[in-house]
């Protein structure tokens, strides 16, 4: 793979407005995590520094965005913001109708309580934590059909968020069709490590399912990195515009749940994409129960403008070419520094192997958790488990032991320089140098669902 | 009469589009004779709604400049929860995105099969979440309020001799909570006094009963007790409000009403069980505890928001120009609901239009007189929102047919309020010759969002 230079990767944008961080000591630090149960989640943001937690709704707008902000039409039903979104939504992802919800969950829980029945098998390239949780509640069964190779992380499969077709066979030989409502396919696969799913594999999902009668729907939160991917990776694409290769990718399935709080550079926001009349038609119906009015969903109108503008912005290929290069460039600082990371290195962070890292730790000890809570004392950079806290418990009380144990260092888009990226780099190798020493913990609090949000642990 | 000082200047305009009315009826009939499928750009005042349409103030705007985007622990949430629990005495404060997912997770929690909530009147999207679970919901306001000409301070209390035999009949197990909502916007926006919801309290001790406070026009109320209840005239607005809440178990808010927001929703609990068990809900559909589906800035907003709705000025100027245009209808021989009420002026237009049968949905009709007229958006609170068909499929009618005319917070002048007035006058001159409307197209449930219509 080749190396990316520093100056290839020049950021297509200059600063316009700032935020203030707060500087804090060591000593302040030991203390707010101690206070936090060693999780990350529970810090107060003004004791962080550098905010890896999550790529989610931490962008930064451009000034294009805030200004169509300030023209948002806060109408309760027939918003022009929320056509101006329906607009851009066919124009760029090719979608025939458009139900705007408050965030990307909240479109999950009403397609789950539209396509699923009790007892429905929905395979999927690997899980994602509130979107297996939408399913299970509505009756379904998880099913992870990603091919064997997104599990072991290193890996350097070019497109290690593809589906291994033939698992997803067995299922439909097992079930039956009838039982498997949809495939979720999700682009730019986030726990494998934001790794990408190529247009052949999606290609020859389209026909296998198209066959047996199958609905694909996309999760589509990080599309436009993975035409990135694509558009460097796969034959036959270098010379297509990422704008070409998404509503590529869009065309091969038949609805989509998004998190607008991803790719579309916005704060807050998401919706339901369906060419499917009778789906949309339920949905527009389940969507006044659950969040708003369809014409905005639990959305202001000036969030709507933000998302409209922010998607067009996300498939500029300048752009893309610097967010993924950012995100490559701390990688290879890391792989410098020889901090065991996922490779290759995905689309939207770095995912550090914990258990590599950490090798004299258990999986029960939370190797990703305690190395989360070491780099936050290090330097005040917030990164995120996911591991074993994340997975959770199955319905029978089990603990998941999920193969890949990471701590995840999300990049925000647009918010973050190359001397912060160097900061971390030089964090995660100090921590590195004294791994060690580094004990384990134990949970001492549980709740019951999703239960790494609000978990907290002492020290062994 | 003096006229009403407005406590604010304009700082930010967003400019309308002026029809003609060739082209809104041109407009209406393309959105099938519903208000709701009419583009707002081709509204001139819009009064569909109050909630989510105010203008924020600079200070607003500012906070929203500052608001803290970090997804866990950030800065504007903890601003938040400072105000929220000053306001409310209550130690567990949810975010969510808006009422309506507050709601859900409560009465998720609540309700069930078999429950009963009881209410002076459940809002029609409380009632739905209420019905999803399995429970019923059961309103209960005094017979003398449901008269529209009858002028009484406190129309929207919850009928406490009534509430008593409820319980005793379903069996206080049965229950699943007391829903008071101030104001009640169901019935015209009517106040509730203290009074009332202190005997509330002590009902619901006897019986060990949650009682809720559904509080999104909390501040419109307190103006109301402060001038109409004995005791309450040198207390301020902020006092009255704290007092009432300190009396629940637990808060609802949509907070795109005395929010001052336009997107915003609050959930608030006293019990620490309860607490971790709508958390564990709020993370699932919403988002994490402390953001629950809104943006950093939007929580600034609402901190902000939520002080700037008591001061004593403001509420003076909400209520009396709500009242303004009322008082003015009233006085051209328009039949309005009386007396008038905190957001929202409700027209009966089973009393102006009497020409038009029931099944033919006077109240429609004069929202769509409004439109053509002029470029005024209203809601039709009748038979076209709540009615329903029996075995025959025969229109079973709503108690009454009103059109809503509600005021958003901080967005028209006193010139528009005056525009409206003389299209009225337009209006009275259309009466007798106006006619009904029939359903052409409407889905299974809240049909009056997307139902279409056409002339008879």
């Amino acid at each position: 793979m080749k190396t990316l230079k520093k100056r290839s990767w020049a950021e297509p944008y200059k600063m316009k407005m700032v935020e203030l961080l707060k500087m804090t000591t060591k000593q302040q630090r030991i203390k707010a995590i101690k206070e936090a149960g060693y999780n990350t989640f529970l810090l107060k943001s003004e004791d962080v520094y550098i905010d890896l937690l999550t790529d989610s709704g931490t962008n930064s707008m451009s000034d294009r965005q805030w200004s169509a902000f300030m023209t948002g039409d806060e109408a309760y039903a027939g918003s022009k913001s929320y056509y101006l979104l329906e607009n851009a939504i066919q124009k760029y992802y090719g979608y025939k109708y458009v139900v705007p919800t408050h965030q990307g969950r909240a479109a999950e829980n009403i397609l789950s309580q539209i396509l699923i029945k009790k007892g429905d098998i929905i395979p999927g390239n690997m899980y994602f934590t509130t979107t297996r949780l939408h399913q299970e509640l509505a009756g379904g069964k998880f099913e992870d059909v990603i091919i064997d190779e997104a599990h072991d992380p290193l890996n350097e499969h070019p497109f290690k968020g593809n589906i291994d077709i033939n698992k997803l066979d067995k299922l439909v030989k097992k079930h039956g069709a009838k039982k498997i409502p949809y495939v979720c396919l999700a682009t730019n696969v986030n726990l494998a490590g934001g790794q990408p799913v190529s247009m052949a594999n999606l290609k020859e999902l389209r026909a296998y399912t198209k066959k047996h009668g199958i609905r694909i729907i996309h999760d589509m939160t990080r599309v436009a990195e993975n035409a990135y991917f694509i558009q460097q990776r796969e034959k036959g694409y270098d010379k297509k515009s990422i704008k070409d290769i998404v509503k590529e990718i869009c065309s091969h399935t038949d609805g989509a749940t998004m998190s607008a709080k991803k790719d579309a550079l916005v704060n807050i926001g998401g919706f339901l994409a369906i060419n499917d009349w009778d789906v949309f038609e339920e949905a527009r119906n389940l969507v006044v129960v659950y969040e708003g009015l369809h014409t905005y969903g639990g959305l202001a109108g000036r969030d709507m403008e933000a998302i409209a503008v922010g998607i067009a912005e996300s498939l500029d290929d300048n752009h893309q070419h610097a967010r993924v290069g950012q995100v490559e460039y701390l990688g290879h600082k890391m792989m410098e520094y020889n901090i065991p990371i996922v490779k290759p290195i995905g689309g939207h962070g770095i995912f550090v192997d914990a258990k590599a890292f950490l090798p004299h730790l258990t999986q029960d000890q939370f190797p990703a958790q305690v190395l989360a809570a070491e780099l936050y004392i290090d330097s005040g950079v917030r990164t995120m488990e996911r591991g074993i806290v994340s997975a959770g418990r199955k319905a029978n009380g089990e603990n998941y032991y999920p193969k890949l144990e990471l701590v995840r260092f999300t990049i925000p888009r647009r918010v973050y320089t190359q001397a912060h990226m160097d900061v971390i780099a030089e964090s995660a190798a100090a921590v590195y140098e004294k791994r060690k020493t580094i004990k384990g913990l134990k949970m001492v609090y549980e709740p019951k669902y999703l239960r790494f949000f609000q978990a907290k642990f002492e020290k062994l | 009469m003096r006229t009403l000082t407005e406590p604010f200047k304009i700082k930010m305009v967003e400019p309308l589009k002026v029809t003609t009315e060739d082209f809104r009826k041109e407009a209406l009939k393309a959105a099938g004779y519903n208000t709701f499928l009419l583009r707002s750009s081709d509204v001139f005042i819009d009064f569909l709604t109050d909630s989510g349409t105010g203008a924020m103030s600079d200070k607003q705007w500012a906070g929203m400049m500052m608001g803290d985007e970090s997804y866990a622990g950030a800065k504007s949430w903890e601003h938040l929860e400072r105000v929220v629990k000053e306001l409310t005495g209550m130690p567990y404060i949810l975010p969510t995105h808006q009422g309506r997912a507050a709601e859900r997770i409560l009465y998720g929690i609540l309700g069930g099969k078999n429950k009963v909530f009881i209410s002076n009147t459940h809002f029609d999207t409380t009632r739905a979440n209420i019905e999803f679970t399995g429970a019923s919901a059961i309103d209960i306001i005094y017979d003398e309020a449901k008269d529209p000409e009858i002028d009484l301070p406190f129309k929207g209390n919850i009928n406490l001799e009534k509430l008593n035999e409820l319980i005793i009949h379903h069996g206080k197990e049965n229950v699943a909570a007391v829903i008071i909502t101030v104001t009640n916007n169901s019935s015209g926006g009517q106040p509730v006094s203290m009074a009332n919801v202190k005997e509330l309290r002590k009902i619901c001790n006897t019986y060990n009963i949650p009682l809720v406070i559904d509080g999104c026009r909390v501040a419109e109320n307190a103006y109301f007790i402060k001038h109409r209840e004995e005791g309450y005239i040198n207390k301020s607005c902020e006092e009255i409000a704290k007092e009432m809440l300190r009396l629940g178990d637990a808060f609802i808010m949509s907070a795109k009403k005395d929010g001052m927001v336009n997107m915003g929703g609050l959930l608030t609990v006293k019990d620490e069980a309860l607490s971790v068990k709508c958390k564990n809900l709020l993370i699932i559909s919403e988002g994490f505890t402390t953001y629950g589906g809104l943006s950093g800035r939007d929580m600034e907003a609402l901190a902000i928001g939520l002080t700037e709705v008591f001061d004593e000025d403001y509420l003076h100027y909400r209520i009396r120009s709500t009242a303004y245009l009322g008082e003015k209808l009233r006085n051209k021989g328009i039949p309005v609901v009386w007396p008038i009420g905190g957001h929202a002026v409700y027209i009966d237009a089973k009393q102006l239009y009497k020409n038009i049968p029931i099944n033919q949905y006077p109240g429609q009709a004069l929202v769509c007189d409004l439109y053509i007229k002029g470029g005024i958006r209203a809601v039709e609170v009748g038979s076209l929102m709540f009615g329903k068909y029996d075995d025959k499929g025969e229109l079973i009618p709503a108690t009454n047919e009103l059109v809503r005319l509600a005021i958003p917070r901080r967005v028209y002048t006193q010139s528009h309020i005056d525009y409206v007035l003389d299209i009225f006058d337009d209006i009275l001159k259309l009466k007798n010759q106006t006619q009904g409307y029939k359903i052409t197209y409407e889905p299974p449930f809240l049909r009056h969002f997307t139902a279409r219509l056409d002339k008879l």
